[in-house]
């Protein structure tokens, strides 16, 4: 048997490098950017897929960087949450083709290179962050992928786009320090940086301190995964960003949030050293909060990428009830939903973008009737939108029926009630947009009468769209893969 | 109380450096006034993270030397470095879009902005 672990580095390493590399390689040719990325990003994914198949065979594993052993030096880990990289990779590749015509039209010449230098980054930032057990480490990953996404939000170049990027990077740099504070509380109660090690050595720590530390970390994450209400940064930056960094910015990044508190939540339930039921109740009413805020504010916007938008911050807000109910169900729903709610919101805001691409307009009134134009792009669309509803046999359906199940396995129906009434509230501004788009008259002819989307960006709307619905067909898959590690993770406090 | 607060003293000050920085950037409306309260706030929180590795009359932990043991604890400087190193990222990004906001809506103050939007 070789050893595989390397490769783990490898995954890292190589679109870092690329990354940086990457305005000097595309410095007169904006295609060459573009293939240069692509590569990058394919080849990186199939050393992914190489080290997910590790793990479901083998189980978790680590590499060490530079020869020094854990606890001393960094390591890198692979367990089964960190298989999230392959809707990571997935999201990469197709945003990247997605851009290929997106951004000459939506970007001036000169910033084309660094937009591909930064998506690259944004992603590897995203990765390193997913694999990484060590907790300065994270820290470091969370600041490439945000300040990244500060960037690529002002990309745009459109008139608020500065302002809501500055927006976002305030409110993104304070929950970065929460994050390092309570990293360094960590530190100063176990004297060490090792997630695993931290985990081993917390049994019989001091309360309030690690509760601090705990809190701090979690307050932190919460801005990042924009739980309402520490959201006020995200419609703006998701809906002036070009479409396909609104993909990756709603898809994944605002996951990253998720990812940190799953792993805190590994520490903490790991080491048995405190008692998460208060935290939990908090999250659970955030989350159920979240839901209905979200979907409420969404109904009443007619920027089609501002309510989509507004949708990421509702369906967050299911991914936290489900952790925050920590029952079996639950948590197996919320991680799952990490994943499908990825490919549900990637196929909405680049097929959005596709029709912003096309026609030029962007609110619900100016498309209505634009069906009929480009039928492939919006069927893909109406897919992604009846799956987020949660409509069977889609996508969305299997995690928010698993979240439900968990709310009444932990003993808290009325949960599932604001579950099943923020889906109700989802559902109302999904079909008022798929009414718009199919059977609304067009309001100016001659601004819907374009053609259907260029191959470089229908194909990746339409591998979404049909990803959505194999996903709700084969949910089982996810579920069985991630819920040994979910069991673990609850055990040691008897959940579930 | 007052005691502990006293031998605690470096971790009471960031906290207080802390607050007076979120206050900062809270209240002010100048885009660049904003930022220095975050900066501030950096601050705080690397101060907090290099007291943690001070040893009361602890040496410099530097090979060949000539010093002597107790040694301070050197990670959390190694740490904050780097933490360094992201901050002034952070600013020079942040200073680069409000010299664009700047240029495009002739203000960098948040309430007026909001009136420009």
């Amino acid at each position: 048997m070789s050893d595989w672990s390397p490769l783990l580095a490898v995954f890292l390493v190589l679109p870092l490098t690329a990354a940086v590399l990457t305005p000097a390689v595309c410095r007169s040719s904006s295609t060459r950017g573009w293939a240069w990325t692509l590569v990058t990003m394919l080849v990186t994914s199939v050393i992914g897929g190489v080290l997910i198949a590790r793990v479901a065979t083998r189980g978790p594993f680590s590499y060490v960087v530079g020869g020094w052993t854990a606890p001393y030096g960094i390591e890198l880990r692979f367990d089964e949450f960190s298989a999230v990289v392959a809707i990571i990779c997935l999201l990469g590749v197709l945003a990247i083709v997605f851009s290929r015509r997106y951004a000459e039209r939506a970007l001036q010449a000169e910033r084309i290179p660094y937009y591909y230098a930064l998506l690259l980054l944004n992603l590897t930032g995203m990765l390193g962050f997913t694999v990484t057990g060590d907790l300065f480490n994270l820290f470091v990953f969370l600041e490439i992928l945000s300040l990244s996404g500060y960037a690529l939000v002002a990309i745009s170049g459109e008139k608020i786009a500065e302002m809501a990027a500055f927006k976002y990077l305030v409110m993104g740099a304070i929950s970065s320090l929460m994050v390092l504070f309570g990293t360094g509380m960590l530190y100063a109660l176990t004297g060490s940086l090792n997630m695993a090690d931290i985990t081993s050595r917390l049994a019989g720590a001091t309360q309030t301190p690690l509760i601090v530390a705990l809190g701090a970390m979690t307050l932190g994450f919460m801005v990042k995964a924009a739980l309402f209400p520490l959201h006020v940064w995200l419609p703006d930056a998701h809906a002036i960003a070009p479409s396909p960094v609104s993909a990756i910015l709603s898809g994944l990044v605002v996951k990253v949030g998720i990812i940190g508190m799953l792993r805190l939540y590994q520490i903490a339930y790991g080491s048995g050293a405190v008692d998460l039921a208060g935290l939990n109740l908090v999250l659970t009413w955030l989350g159920a909060l979240a839901i209905v805020m979200g979907a409420f504010f969404a109904v009443f916007q007619d920027d089609i990428k501002m309510m989509l938008a507004y949708s990421t911050i509702s369906n967050i807000g299911y991914i936290v009830m489900g952790l925050g109910l920590a029952s079996t169900y639950s948590v197996i729903g919320a991680s799952v939903h990490v994943f499908n709610h990825a490919l549900i919101k990637a196929t909405l805001f680049l097929g959005a973008g596709a029709l912003i691409h096309q026609t030029g307009k962007r609110t619900l009134t100016d498309l209505a009737g634009i069906g009929k134009a480009m039928p492939f792009t919006v069927a893909a669309i109406s897919i992604g939108a009846i799956s987020i509803v949660g409509i069977p046999p889609t996508a969305g359906f299997l995690c928010k029926w698993y979240i439900a199940l968990g709310a009444m396995q932990a003993g808290h129906p009325f949960f599932g009630f604001a579950l099943v009434f923020g889906a109700l509230l989802i559902f109302i501004y999904y079909i008022r947009m798929v009414n718009a788009f199919y059977f609304r008259e067009p309001r100016d002819r001659a601004a819907v009468d374009v053609q259907e989307a260029p191959a470089t960006m229908l194909i990746p709307v339409l591998v979404l769209a049909i990803l959505c619905l194999v996903m709700g067909v084969l949910g089982r898959l996810p579920l069985t893969f991630i819920e040994p590690a979910v069991e673990r993770l609850l055990m040691p406090v008897g959940g579930g | 109380m007052i005691d502990a607060l006293w031998q605690n003293l470096d971790y009471a000050a960031s906290v207080v450096l802390f607050c007076i920085g979120l206050y900062t950037v809270i209240t002010r409306e100048n885009l660049i006034k904003k930022f220095m309260g975050l900066n501030i706030m950096e601050t705080a929180v690397f101060a907090f993270i290099v007291a943690l590795g001070v040893v009361e009359g602890g040496d410099a932990p530097i090979a060949g030397s000539g010093a002597t043991p107790p040694f301070i604890n050197p990670l959390p400087q190694a740490l904050i470095l780097t933490g360094i190193v992201v901050a002034v990222s952070t600013t020079a990004l942040a200073l680069s879009l409000i010299i664009r906001i700047w240029r495009q809506c002739g203000t960098i103050e948040a309430d007026e902005l909001r009136e420009v939007e």
